[in-house]
């Protein structure tokens, strides 16, 4: 175990550098920022969600006066393309819509109110074509094509472990069930927006993203300029979640300035930022799941069918997490998973928090739960029989060989549920019940694909250092953990670090902030990057301190000294000193580090390989109520325990758990876009809701360490996996309350009302709401 | 031209009868500390003071608020000493992507100056109109205590 008192900035619950400047108001978000000779853009989106163009004729719009120009697909220089994975995304469509919310047209106008106006001047003429609105329906062989030339079925991962039929065989207790959960909104709070404006015949673009590097080259192929034509500006960004991967306005407002040589800016109100970013995936999930009856899992046959909507966005990415991660946190020796990726005519998919680990535990802990239950097993002990532990093979044939601290997550969440449910406060109540969830989560890109990370660190003329990392701060902290683990190797604080970040001309490519990776990625990077400038500014002290060899010295509090000798020494600020007036230009000392995780790709055959890493391990255990008369359920007691590694700075670990905790809550219990034939009908936080304070219950936030040696000072990321587990909580103690099983998404009180009076109408348990659950049988 | 008291200073300003108040502040003085986060009362990141009173600035026109004291978070604290609220929040660790934080910070000013010992529940619907997606509001919570807390102090230290 890793002691606290080892480091002098990291495990610290230092206050966040960026909260002063958020509490003051003073943080700039790309709205805020006003420019002289600013004009205006909007967007024309179809209202169509499948049709062939015929027309889109702008004169109209063009002829209202204060209107600078209206853009459409064929003012596109270069490529009319963009997508993080398949370049299926059209900048402007050309041909063909696909999807409620396809771009259009850009008018760009003297003001916003010229620009609203113009817009409505646009004369579209759209052919509408049959569409399809569900993954299971775009399966079918002859459903309509949403994209002309590719399949509708656009992916399917595969895998297999042990023998299938042999593992149902050996089972004396298997369960069915099928479970659908639907596309949900990231709803941070900062809509999008951007302005980008000309600097010296370069464009300069600001907008919120998760990855600016990637972004920059989308613009540059769709405008057919070099990369080194645009400077990329990442202002503050208010929350992402996955949703800022995909661009939105960013070719329309580079194309817009670089014809119209003025600054544009855009800003979308809620209802456009819930057409223009992604959704989490739909799926729905067929679950078959065998055990012995001394309780051991012994087969898991899955099927999920994910909905990616009009574009693939990251559908193979996470279908393919889905797939991985279908099993649960458990040791299964018999496995056949099946994950597809279905093009619809519905909103696009891509990444949300979880990334396509957060949608199978909702199946597979609920099975967990209804397995036990028939077995006559604890929930909890059926769950520790099975669970990952040291030295366990995943499905796909990878050995967690360190850090799988899970079965102490288990153990302190039932610790917690155990003390509190007897409270005096559940006594006489009826309708309460206990759920847990336990899942596993598997970090960065994966699958073999390069995961690297570029940091540089360099000592500047005051004596501190400059560390130049474009990680983005979408609000998780990667700032304030970036700046303690760059501080770390010179033991002299956190103000030793001058942060430079949000700007791809100082930055290299950090990857992108997802996949949980920047804590693990970009952390090691930085602290590679800072190690190696520390003994860089130990060789050069040893040279103004007459020694022979750097050997012996140490830095702390802003001093290189000789450990047995401690009056020989040098302050970082007398070395800048030295070191630059023998040559006063900076980026002399700058040291660049690379990192790149190590993962192996799948096998496109059976799915063998190891496909992240590393896995991080939680568990989540809630008491709620059910109210029978109008189905509303109030969580009354939450306890999430996450494993960490090693803890950065324990505050935020908190928060991502507390922020965790109330995104699953709100896709167990409340979120729904009520989609139909493609039609997002909650598309404003008028009807889309999401919790608010008076629904937050307390959570005890429990965090696991058990440092993981390729891991920045053993740490691990977590920034999704606190999510995974709370619905299934949520959906077993609802089970546990009335005797219930929810398999859709959101347990809205509606479904559970209606759920209640089915079981009572059947008065069958077993044959109650869920019809599917016939299904269950006894091989006893 | 109308009159305005925004963070006790007088503007005069001309406006449009269909300006809102966030238009003003945002547009017309680039008061941007007070965001827009769904144009319809809902989420709270536009809330500002009016004569001490929690509003969405994005559902009130600006004309009238004329002659009446509108604060915003530009409006509180100052750089010798933040406002409790806004120094509990940064302590607590209740920051997050900083969107909702202007507004949330004056709701839990409104909640303080009216309560020298806000209960739980007190806070909970005090800042129950402010959507927060990123911190899942306990932190804030203990955030609003906290700054009560440090208000209590405060006045204790300066009599």
């Amino acid at each position: 175990m890793l002691k606290m008192d080892k480091y002098d900035s990291v495990g610290k619950r230092i206050f966040r550098i960026d909260a002063k400047s958020k509490v003051k108001g003073e943080t700039i978000y790309p709205q805020d920022i006003y420019m002289d000779n600013m004009a205006y853009g909007k967007t024309l989106r179809s209202s169509i969600p499948h049709g062939k163009i015929n027309k889109i004729d702008i004169e109209k719009a063009e002829k209202v006066e204060g209107v600078l120009k209206v853009f459409t697909a064929k003012d596109i220089p270069g490529k009319n393309h963009h997508g993080v994975l398949l370049k299926d995304h059209e900048a402007f469509c050309e041909k063909k819509v696909r999807r409620i919310g396809d771009p259009l047209a850009f008018v760009v106008a003297e003001t916003e109110e010229i620009a609203e106006e113009a817009l409505k001047l646009i004369e579209v003429d759209i052919e509408e074509l049959e569409g399809v609105f569900s993954a299971e329906e775009g399966m079918k062989k002859d459903s309509p094509r949403v994209h002309d030339e590719e399949d509708n079925l656009m992916y399917t991962y595969n895998l297999k472990k042990g023998d299938i039929d042999s593992g149902f065989k050996e089972s004396d207790i298997i369960v069915e069930n099928e479970y659908r959960v639907g596309m949900v909104d990231h709803a941070f709070l900062q809509p999008e927006a951007g302005i980008a404006y000309m600097e010296n015949g370069r464009i300069v673009v600001s907008v919120s993203s998760q990855y600016p590097h990637f972004d920059r080259m989308e613009i540059a192929e769709a405008l057919d300029i070099s990369e080194d034509r645009i400077k990329y500006l990442n202002p503050a960004v208010g929350g992402a979640f996955g949703a800022r991967e995909d661009i939105t306005m960013q070719i329309h407002l580079a194309l817009a300035t670089y014809i119209l040589n003025r600054p544009v800016k855009t800003i979308y109100n809620r209802e456009e930022s819930f057409l223009a970013h992604s959704k989490r995936h739909s799926v729905v999930m067929k679950y078959k799941t065998g055990a012995s009856k001394d309780g051991k899992l012994k087969a898991l046959k899955a099927e999920f069918i994910g909905d990616t909507g009009a574009y693939a966005s990251w559908a193979y990415n996470v279908m393919r997490k889905c797939g991985v991660h279908g099993t649960g946190p458990y040791e299964i020796p018999n496995v056949d998973i099946k994950s597809h990726a279905v093009y619809t005519n519905n909103p696009f998919a891509g990444a949300m928090r979880g990334f396509g680990a957060t949608q199978p535990p909702v199946g597979h802990e609920q099975q967990m739960d209804i397995l036990a239950e028939k077995l006559g097993i604890d929930p909890i002990d059926f769950r520790m029989k099975n669970i990952f532990k040291l030295g366990s093979n995943t499905a796909t044939g990878q050995e967690l060989s360190e850090s799988v601290p899970l079965d102490r997550c288990i153990e302190s969440v039932k610790e917690y549920i155990e003390k509190e449910i007897k409270s005096e406060e559940f006594k006489d109540k009826e309708n309460i019940g206990v759920g847990y969830g336990a899942t596993f989560y598997g970090t960065g890109y994966g699958n073999g694909f390069p995961d690297v990370s570029v940091a540089e660190a360099e000592l500047n003329k005051d004596g501190k250092v400059n560390i130049y990392l474009e990680a983005t701060e979408c609000g998780q902290g990667s700032d304030t953990v970036m700046v303690q683990m760059a501080a770390e190797p010179f033991k002299s604080g956190i103000e030793i670090i001058n942060h430079r970040h949000c700007n791809t001309d100082l930055t290299k490519d950090t990857g992108t902030a997802a996949a949980s990776r920047q804590t693990y990625n970009s952390g090691n990077a930085v602290k590679l990057a800072s190690e190696k400038l520390r003994d860089k500014l130990l060789e050069k002290a040893s040279v103004y301190l007459g020694l022979n060899t750097s050997m012996g010295l140490d830095i702390k509090d802003n001093y290189i000294f000789l450990k047995f000798e401690k009056d020989r020494k040098i302050s970082l600020k007398e070395l800048a000193e030295k070191i630059y007036s023998e040559d006063d230009c900076e980026g002399l000392l700058r040291e660049e580090a690379v990192f790149i995780a190590q993962t192996t790709m799948m096998s496109e055959e059976d799915g063998q390989g190891s496909p992240y890493w590393p896995y991080t391990f939680g568990a989540c255990g809630v008491i709620l109520e059910v109210d029978p008369l109008t189905g509303r359920v109030q969580i009354l007691r939450a306890v999430s325990a996450q494993d960490v590694g090693k803890a950065i700075n324990p505050d935020l670990i908190e928060g991502q758990m507390d922020g965790g905790f109330a995104m699953g809550y709100g896709y167990a219990i409340y979120e729904d876009l009520n989609i139909k034939n493609g039609n997002m009908k909650n598309n404003r936080f008028t009807n889309y809701l999401i919790p608010t304070s008076s629904d937050m219950p307390k959570l005890k936030k429990i965090i696991i360490e058990d440092p993981e040696s390729t891991g920045p000072y053993g740490a691990k990321g977590i920034g999704e996996p606190v999510m995974t587990y709370v619905a299934p909580a949520i959906l077993n103690a609802i089970y546990d309350a009335v005797g219930v099983r929810i398999n859709s998404l959101p347990a809205s009180p509606d479904k559970i009302l209606k759920a209640i009076s089915n079981k009572k109408e059947d008065k069958d348990e077993v044959e109650s709401y869920d019809k599917s659950e016939e299904k269950s049988r006894f091989v006893i | 031209m109308a009159k305005f008291n925004i963070n006790g200073k007088e503007y005069e300003i001309e406006i449009d009868g269909k300006d809102r108040l966030i238009d003003l502040l945002r547009d017309k003085l680039h008061l941007t500390g007070t965001k827009e986060g769904c144009g319809e009362g809902e989420c709270g990141a536009c809330t500002v003071l009016i004569d001490g009173e929690i509003a969405d600035s994005c559902l009130v026109l600006a004309f009238q608020c004329i002659d009446k004291n509108i604060v915003t978070i530009e409006g509180i604290g100052n750089d010798e000493e933040l406002d409790p609220s806004q120094q509990a929040f940064i302590e607590n660790g209740a920051v997050q992507c900083g969107f909702c934080i202007p507004g949330m910070v004056l709701s839990s000013k409104a909640i303080i100056d009216k309560y020298e010992y806000p209960t739980e529940e007190q806070i909970k619907i005090g800042i129950s109109g402010n959507l927060c997606r990123c911190t899942g509001y306990n932190k804030m919570i203990e955030s609003v205590k906290r700054a009560a807390e440090i208000k209590r102090e405060r006045s204790v230290k300066n009599g």
